[in-house]
């Protein structure tokens, strides 16, 4: 029994249509640590997320939640864990105030703790006028934060963010970065996927860059940028994706000549 | 209560929840619909017909009719509500929660399974005071009803989770559901249907689900009911299994 938040050994993932999505990927996520998983489109982040929250099968490797088999043991595992997904996907028949309500009872919590947290979270994310309303007349901004409130109600230890901040306005992201930070600084183990490679920096102790369905390095922002010869953070990224010529340093030159 | 109960309650809550926001069209609907076949093929046809193996016409015809309603609404019931939160990917909050298999496919197949009920419970009650509908044998017609609203409930799952666009349940629905309920004998006795009709009647599911319900309420029957109530058990039972272990699998609920 591992004593990681979230210990992944050599996990795989083949689709019945036969594509290979993660091809032994092995990570280690210590307790109270934010974690970084950074890669292009289709290399396997979202994948991986579905596997150690029981939205996909691995067909291979192993997955441990603070020392439960998320894949035997899941009951103890996915009660640990709360999933804010890249999609959003609330039920268009709740209100707000139904989401919360409901996503605690299917984690068991009683009516009062799911009456308290309720409010506690309508107010944190500001979203108590609309407690009544149905999900579905949200603004965009709105749904947002309510698909992390429910991510939150149940208290999970380990906190998954796919790609939280895609597409919201800069208030709302900076919102966002101070409250999760704030609960990563309670104790909360978070791990994040994004593209916004500045959030990752701003963010993250530890980063993966993941692609091709493989883990291809992993460390701080100054350790990437020093495995790959490079700068910054963005470079590597770069150099990871074999893009080296989209380098600011380069584009810059560009700009000068177009303008 | 535990996790566990809190867990499965709030499950079953979710799909109550679902059709009890929209009545008009979940029990409000059906309910119209039953009405009006009551008028019409008890009304109408039934002053022509007046009996059928000395039974009233309308009281012939009412059982039917009750299976009829609480099997297409508990089908119906769970085919969308899984199907719709597949599309909306809302079902990978339950998903991704620590219920079990189990507790998922009883809580998808409950919530069908009341909104049936409660339509046919309704026409019961209506049926009782404005025709005097007997119930002949209670001990033979509870255990039909809630089989055939179980059985249809396990039905409705086992669509939603196979249909990928809604196109798929309306095709269960109207051409295979609907056609073997109105050829199972809602509305007339088999025994009267000429051959070949007459035979291939006795090769339908649903009619022998009707004969149980009519045999609860009239007494009358035109087939052995421990045999046809043993097979019924045993459908229900094998559907059920037969779900569970899609559950288990995750079979087109997880990737």
């Amino acid at each position: 029994m591992s004593d990681k938040a979230l210990h992944i050994v050599d996990l795989a993932k083949r689709y019945p249509t036969g594509v290979e999505a993660l091809r032994g990927v092995s990570i280690d996520i210590e307790p109270g640590e934010f974690y970084g998983l950074l890669g292009p489109n289709g290399a396997g982040k979202s994948t991986l997320i579905h596997c150690s929250t029981g939205l996909a099968q691995p067909t291979g490797g192993s997955i441990e939640v603070f020392g439960h088999d998320a894949i035997h043991d899941y009951t103890a595992a996915r009660q640990a864990v709360g999933l804010a997904p890249q999609e959003i996907n609330l039920d268009h028949f709740l209100t707000a105030e139904e989401t919360l309500d409901f996503h605690g009872g299917y984690f068991g919590m009683p009516k009062r703790a799911r009456r308290e947290r309720t409010e506690e979270l309508l107010e944190t994310f500001s979203l108590t006028a609309k407690a009544g309303d149905r999900t579905r007349t949200l603004s965009g901004g709105m749904k947002r934060r309510l698909v992390l409130a429910r991510a939150l109600m149940h208290r999970p230890r380990l906190l998954i963010l796919d790609e939280p901040t895609a597409g919201v306005d800069i208030e709302l992201r900076l919102e966002l970065w101070h409250y999760v930070q704030k609960i990563n600084q309670e104790g909360t183990t978070i791990l994040l996927t994004t593209h916004y490679l500045e959030e990752a920096e701003q963010l993250c102790s530890r980063i993966a860059f993941i692609a091709d369905g493989q883990i291809a390095a992993e460390g701080s922002s100054d350790d990437l940028a020093a495995r790959f010869g490079v700068a910054n953070l963005e470079d590597a990224y770069l150099a990871l994706v074999g893009r080296n010529e989209l380098s600011r340093s380069r584009v810059e030159g560009i700009e000068e000549i177009a303008l | 209560m535990s996790a566990a109960q809190i867990r499965f309650a709030t499950l079953w809550r979710r799909e109550v929840s679902r059709f009890m926001k929209i009545k008009k069209q979940t029990l409000g609907g059906p309910l119209l619909e039953t009405f009006l076949y009551i008028t019409v093929f008890g009304a109408a046809l039934g002053s022509r017909i007046k009996e059928l193996h000395g039974i009233k016409y309308i009281l012939f015809v009412i059982p039917g009719l009750i299976m009829m309603s609480w099997a297409t609404n508990a089908f119906t019931n769970n085919s969308s509500s899984i199907l719709q939160q597949k599309f909306q990917g809302a079902i990978h909050d339950q998903l991704s929660s620590p219920a079990s298999p189990l507790e998922l496919l009883l809580a998808f197949s409950l919530g069908g399974f009341v909104r049936g009920g409660m339509v046919a419970v309704i026409t019961c009650a209506v049926a009782f005071v404005l025709v005097d509908l007997p119930v002949d044998n209670i001990l033979v017609l509870i255990p039909a009803l809630f089989l055939v609203g179980f059985f249809f409930s396990q039905l409705g799952v086992l669509i939603g989770v196979r249909a990928e666009q809604f196109d798929d349940v309306a095709f269960a629905q109207t051409f295979i559901l609907q056609p073997l309920i109105f050829l199972g004998g809602v509305f007339y006795s088999a025994s009267l249907l000429p051959q070949p009709f007459q035979t291939l009647t006795h090769f339908n599911p649903i009619y022998y689900m009707i004969s149980l319900v009519r045999y609860g309420f009239v007494g009358y029957t035109e087939i052995s009911i421990p045999i046809a109530l043993l097979a019924l058990t045993a459908a229900t039972a094998a559907l059920f299994a037969f779900n569970l272990r899609l559950f288990t699998q995750g079979y087109k609920l997880r990737a």
